[in-house]
């Protein structure tokens, strides 16, 4: 049975479960089997916030796995507390513009990518959690763009209607991070 | 009368606090009492978001023992009222249960649980199990549903106004931080659909009519004075409770027939334990999954059944055994051995049950 299990891990405020929350959407709206479990402390801002989603052709059994299919880390401690995730045939990927280290985990591939200083530099700060939504769409190849673009308007679709730039800033980012991945697979 | 939102079957994307509230609104709940407190806060939002719609009410109190007793206050006055709550919040509403075990109110309340002992984590556990069942000072004369994912939590929480209303016995739906929180598909329906009647509530208190001439007077006692006089009534309500275990108790079993490892779990820990049995089943290995749906009472003679059958027990838990001490006082006398799997305060995944089994079938059984 094909089963994807992604484990999404960053700062509280770095944006993970809003894109997390995008991404299980897009997939029910596909008609897949998703689940997704928020995982975090008491903190309003700091402190680990990880995602626990998956995305599956039949009905999903355990709602809490040991191994991730694709770990994606955005911060030091999140580094630290997501190796347990990792084992020969996850796909990790980390923020090389924000970690000051890199995931030493035995794995089918480690992808560094610099997302945050692209957000910050090229787009918008507040479109880093976008970017990265756009490297688990590539990463993970379950779901089509035109998915996780329905699951946005659905997200955010009020946002976009009052200021239409932000609709094509958002697309922006999307495409920006599925290149980022697209480019490391070729290298 | 309270406004049903869900008419016709209608598939959706909900956290399993969102499904409570619709549960409870397709029950024609028509009250809520509650105070917020982490993995459950969303089932009085959600419940609170409805309210426009549904006609109910809503009353957030200053503390849960105050909601607790508000919820029986709603009760007595012949209203379908709930409640939920988690961790620390159950511990200190559990002054409330009591005397809805004592007084024979149909108190219906959801929990979430969270990690403990005190505050510990907001995320998950199962170590209000105990807690659940037996909280309180008293026998827990309690029935507890425990839920195994979002379609459970809304089937069992309409099915808990109907035993909490017939039996009179304080009725919960136990769930966990992880079914509050996450997010999966569920069919949402009319319990009418299905041939699900809501049994008719009525008031203990003020009820219509004149004392004497119209009705009897509502004589709810939570003070005895003399211990003989307490036994009385507690005897009789083993009796009532006894009787009602035989039509409450459900259990589930997947395939447990030809088990020879039998994995003892329930809740969403068993839903990882049948991923983990397709996958041992594959490998060669007879595992099976005995799952207790109510932990209180325990269906004893399916239970005792399954594991004579049986040549090893393991019992898994996101606690430190909980539910085991339980079963193992039903099973007492049987000679099956077991191991256990716990992790307090952490979910169990299919991986962690497979290696264990695994282990298990490696040193011999």
């Amino acid at each position: 049975m094909a089963r994807t299990k992604i484990v999404l891990a960053g700062e509280g405020g770095q944006g993970v479960q809003s894109i997390a929350k995008i991404l299980v959407e897009a997939g029910y709206e596909a008609n897949k089997e998703v689940l997704y479990i928020p995982n975090f402390g008491v903190e309003q801002r700091g402190g680990v916030s990880i995602a626990f989603c998956q995305i599956a052709d039949e009905r999903i059994g355990e709602p809490r796995y040991s191994k991730g299919d694709i770990i994606i880390m955005l911060s030091d401690r999140a580094i630290d507390r997501c190796e347990t995730y990792v084992d020969k045939n996850s796909t990790v990927v980390y923020d090389t513009s924000v970690c000051t280290k890199k995931p030493t985990c035995e794995c089918k591939e480690i992808i560094g990518i610099d997302a945050n200083k692209i957000a910050n530099e090229q787009l918008s700060a507040r479109v880093f959690n976008i970017i990265i939504l756009g490297v688990l769409l590539e990463a993970t190849h379950v779901l089509e763009l035109s998915d996780i673009k329905n699951a946005m308007e659905l997200a955010l679709g009020k946002k976009f209607d009052a200021k239409p730039e932000l609709r094509e800033l958002n697309y922006k980012a999307l495409e920006m991070g599925m290149s980022l991945v697209a480019q490391k697979a070729g290298v | 009368m309270v406004n049903k939102l869900i008419k016709e079957d209608t598939k959706m994307f909900l956290t399993g606090n969102e499904v409570l509230a619709y549960a409870a609104n397709s029950a024609e709940a028509e009250f809520m009492y509650g105070y917020p407190i982490t993995p459950q806060n969303e089932i009085m939002h959600t419940w609170c978001k409805l309210l426009p719609k549904t006609g109910a009410g809503f009353l957030q109190t200053e503390d849960e023992i105050s909601a607790g007793f508000s919820t029986i206050g709603g009760i007595l006055a012949g209203k379908r009222a709930f409640t939920a709550t988690a961790g620390p919040g159950n511990v200190i509403m559990q002054d409330a249960q009591s005397m809805a075990e004592m007084m024979r109110i149909p108190f219906v309340c959801a929990v979430m649980q969270r990690g403990g002992p005190s505050t510990a984590t907001v995320i998950y556990a199962q170590q209000e199990t105990r807690l659940t069942c037996y909280g309180g000072n008293g026998e827990g004369f309690r029935i507890v549903y425990s839920t195994a994912g979002h379609q459970d939590l809304y089937d069992y929480m309409i099915k808990a106004f109907n035993t909490a209303w017939k039996y009179k016995f304080p009725t919960y739906v136990l769930a966990d931080g992880y079914q509050g929180k996450m997010r999966e598909p569920v069919m949402l329906y009319d319990p009418a659909s299905r041939g699900i009647t809501m049994v008719p509530t009525e008031k203990a208190l003020l009820a219509d009519g004149e004392i004497g001439v119209d009705r009897k007077s509502a004589h709810m006692r939570n003070t005895y004075n003399m211990e003989e006089e307490l036994m009385e009534v507690l005897d009789s309500y083993q009796v009532d409770y006894d009787k009602m275990a035989e039509d409450v108790a459900e259990w589930e079993e997947y395939k447990a027939d030809d088990a020879e490892i039998l994995v003892i779990a329930h809740g969403i820990v068993a839903r990882s334990a049948r991923t983990a049995i397709d996958e041992l089943r594959e490998k060669g290995i007879k595992a099976g999954l005995y799952r207790p749906i109510t932990i209180r009472p325990l269906a004893v003679k399916p239970l005792r059944e399954a594991v004579s059958r049986a040549k090893h027990l393991l019992f898994t838990e996101s606690a430190n055994g909980q539910l085991a001490q339980m079963v193992l006082e039903k099973i007492y006398g049987l000679t099956t051995p077991y191991s256990t799997l716990f992790k307090m305060g952490v979910g169990v995944t299919g991986d962690d049950i497979v290696q264990k089994v695994e282990n298990i079938v490696k040193e011999g059984v």
